[in-house]
C-alpha cells in the first residue's frame, strides 16, 4: 500500500513512539487511556484531512472499500478480505464478555508511601549533634527495636520481613530514607504505621508506633543511626525549596 | 437512496466513534496480576455439604490453595523474635449457604495450647490487623477474631476493637475442628456465610474482606508455654471472598454483540458492492 493511508500510519506510528517512549524521558509516562485517546484523535485528523476533497477520498477511501467490497479479489487478498470479515464480530464479541465479566481481582492496592506529615512535625531538626557516641547509640537501639523488620543490614530483610504486607522499607534503596527529611522520619518513628493518613493504608502497616515505647531523644539518635547504617543523607530544608 | 458521497460521509463517522470505541478498549490497563506469593483466598463455590468436620476429606484435594507467610509478632510487646509457624496454606469452600475455611502449617509436636485464629474486618470501616487497634488520623472499625484451641477442641467467636478489648462474644457462631497428624496441623473453621449479628464479618458472595492469620505453638519449653497471647506467628491483611456464581446472562450480550457487528458488515458490504463504491 501507498499514498495517503501509508503516510496516515506513518504519522500514526511516530505519534505512538513519540508519546508511549520519547516523552517518559523527559516526563512521566502517560497513561495507556490517554496515549489511545491522542492517537483517536491523531487519526480523526488524518481522516479529515483525507476526506475533503474527492480526489484525496478517493485515494485514502478507494483501497479500503475495494478491499471490503471484494470486487476483482483472488488468492492472499481474499483470504485477508475474509480474516478481516471475521475477526472483527470476534473482537467485538471478546470486548462484550472481558467488559462484562465480573473483575477477578482482589482491589488494586493504591497506597501513598509518603504522604504529607501532620504540621506540627514539619520544620523539626534534629536537636543532637552528629557525633560519634550519638551515632554508635542509635546504631544500637536500631538494632535492638528495629532491625527485627528492617534488617540488620537497612536492607528491609528482616527475620519479621517476610510475613508483612507492605513490607519493612528498605532504608538503602535511594528511594526511601534518601528522599525524607529528618522531622519526616521523626514523625514516622514516633507515630508508626497508624498514624498514616487515609492514603497511606494505616490499617495494613506493621510499622510501631513507637512513642509509646521510645523517648524522643531515643527517637532522634536512631534517626542517625540509621542513615549512617544505610549510608545514605537526609533531605535538607534547602534542597526542599529548590 | 443516497449518493455515493454521502453514505461514504456516514461509514466515516461510524468508522470514528469506532476508532475511539476501539482506542477505549485499549486504554483498560491490564490488572495487577498475583505472581508474588498469594494475596487472596477463594473460597470455591461447591454443592451439598462442605468438609467442615474432616480437614483430611478427600473434598478439600481438589481446592486449590493459596500460601501466606508469617511473622514472629515484633509490631507491639510483648514481642517475640522466633516462632514455629513461617507460613500457612489456606484452602476456602462455601455452598451458599455455609462457608468452610482449612488453614495447614507445620508444627512438629501436638501441645494442648497450640492454637490458630482467624481475622477479619468488620462492616465498612478499616480496622487495623493489631486487634483494630486505634489509627490517629483514620476512624476505624471493630474486628471478627475466630480462635481455635487445641485442648479446648472448639472455635471461639471473638471481637476487638483495640488493644486489651479482645473478648468472647455473646452470640458463638463459629465451628472449628483440628486434627494434628505428622508435623502438620489442619484446621478447618466454618461458618453460615451471613449471621444475624452485628459483631460478625458478613460475607457476600463475590465481595472481597480482609482476613488476617494468627499461629501459636503451645509447646512447653521449661516449664513455660512458648508461644501465647501476643507471642505468635501473625500476617497482616490479605483477601478472601466466595467465588460468585457464574452470570450466565453474560454470553447473552456476547452473542448480541457479534450479531450486531456481522449486521454492520454486511450491510456496508452489500453497499460497496452495489456499485457505490468512489
Ligand atoms: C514490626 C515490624 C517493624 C518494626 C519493628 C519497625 N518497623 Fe519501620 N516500618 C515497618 C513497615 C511494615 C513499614 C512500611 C509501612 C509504613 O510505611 O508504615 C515501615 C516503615 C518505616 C519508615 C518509613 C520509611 C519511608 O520510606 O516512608 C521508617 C522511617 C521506619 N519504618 C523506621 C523504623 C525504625 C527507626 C524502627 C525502630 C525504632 C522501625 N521502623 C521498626 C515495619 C517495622
Amino acid at each position: 500500500m501507498k499514498g495517503p493511508i501509508f503516510s496516515g500510519a506513518i504519522i500514526l506510528a511516530g505519534m505512538f513512539i513519540f508519546l508511549k517512549f520519547l516523552l517518559p524521558l523527559v516526563t512521566a509516562p502517560l497513561p495507556a487511556s490517554l496515549i489511545y485517546l491522542y492517537l483517536a484523535l491523531v487519526l480523526s485528523g488524518i481522516m479529515i484531512y483525507g476526506t475533503m476533497s474527492a480526489p484525496s477520498l478517493e485515494a485514502m477511501m478507494g483501497p479500503i472499500f475495494r478491499f471490503l467490497s471484494g470486487k476483482g479479489q483472488t488468492g492472499a487478498g481474499q483470504i485477508a478480505r475474509l480474516a478481516v470479515l471475521v475477526m472483527f464480530p470476534l473482537l467485538v464479541g471478546w470486548q462484550t464478555y472481558s467488559r462484562l465479566v465480573p473483575s477477578d481481582l482482589p482491589p488494586a492496592e493504591n497506597r501513598t508511601i509518603h504522604p504529607a506529615p501532620p504540621g506540627e512535625f514539619v520544620g523539626l531538626s534534629n536537636p543532637y549533634p552528629k557525633t560519634p557516641e550519638n551515632i554508635m547509640m542509635g546504631k544500637g537501639l536500631y538494632a535492638a527495636y528495629c532491625s527485627p523488620c528492617h534488617g540488620a543490614n537497612y536492607d528491609g530483610k528482616g527475620p519479621a520481613a517476610p510475613g508483612f504486607n507492605p513490607p519493612p522499607a528498605n532504608f538503602s534503596d535511594p528511594g526511601t530514607i534518601a528522599q525524607l527529611q529528618e522531622a519526616y522520619l521523626f514523625w514516622r518513628i514516633k507515630k508508626g504505621g497508624v498514624g498514616l493518613p487515609v492514603e497511606g493504608m494505616p490499617w495494613k502497616s506493621a510499622m510501631p508506633r513507637w512513642e509509646e515505647e521510645l523517648p524522643e531523644e531515643f527517637i532522634w539518635k536512631i534517626i542517625m543511626g540509621e542513615y549512617d547504617g544505610a549510608h545514605q543523607s537526609p533531605r535538607t530544608w534547602e534542597e526542599e525549596e529548590e | 437512496m443516497l449518493n455515493g458521497r454521502g453514505s461514504l460521509r456516514t461509514l466515516l463517522i461510524f468508522g470514528l466513534f469506532g476508532v475511539l470505541w476501539f482506542s477505549s478498549v485499549f486504554a483498560n490497563e491490564p490488572p495487577a496480576s498475583e505472581d508474588v506469593g498469594s494475596v487472596s483466598v477463594r473460597m470455591y463455590q461447591i454443592e451439598g455439604s462442605l468438609p467442615s468436620e474432616d480437614p483430611n476429606s478427600s473434598q478439600w484435594d481438589s481446592v486449590p490453595s493459596s500460601e501466606f507467610n508469617l511473622a514472629p509478632q515484633v509490631h507491639w510487646p510483648p514481642r517475640i523474635q522466633e516462632v514455629t509457624v513461617k507460613s500457612v496454606k489456606v484452602k476456602g469452600v462455601h455452598n451458599g449457604q455455609e462457608l468452610a475455611i482449612l488453614v495447614e502449617y507445620a508444627d512438629p509436636t501436638e501441645d494442648a495450647a497450640d492454637a490458630a485464629a482467624l481475622e477479619f474486618m468488620v462492616g465498612d470501616k478499616p480496622a487495623h490487623f493489631a486487634h483494630g487497634q486505634e489509627m490517629l488520623q483514620v476512624e476505624g472499625g471493630p474486628v471478627n477474631i475466630w480462635f481455635w484451641k487445641n485442648e479446648s477442641g472448639k472455635a471461639v467467636d471473638m471481637s476487638a476493637k483495640g488493644f486489651k478489648t479482645l473478648e468472647s462474644q455473646p452470640h458463638q457462631d463459629v465451628q472449628a475442628k483440628g486434627v494434628w497428624q505428622n508435623g502438620t496441623w489442619k484446621v478447618v473453621f466454618s461458618r453460615s456465610l451471613k449471621t444475624e449479628d452485628s459483631q460478625d464479618v458478613q460475607v457476600e458472595e463475590g465481595e472481597w474482606r480482609s482476613v488476617a492469620f494468627a499461629f501459636w505453638d503451645g509447646a512447653v519449653v521449661d516449664g513455660l508455654v512458648k508461644e501465647k497471647g501476643g507471642q505468635k506467628a501473625v500476617s497482616t491483611w490479605w483477601y478472601i471472598r466466595a467465588e460468585p456464581t457464574a452470570d450466565n446472562s453474560i454470553f447473552g450480550w456476547v452473542i448480541l454483540g457479534l450479531a450486531l457487528a456481522a449486521a454492520f458488515e454486511l450491510v456496508i458490504v452489500r453497499k460497496l458492492r452495489k456499485g457505490q463504491s468512489v
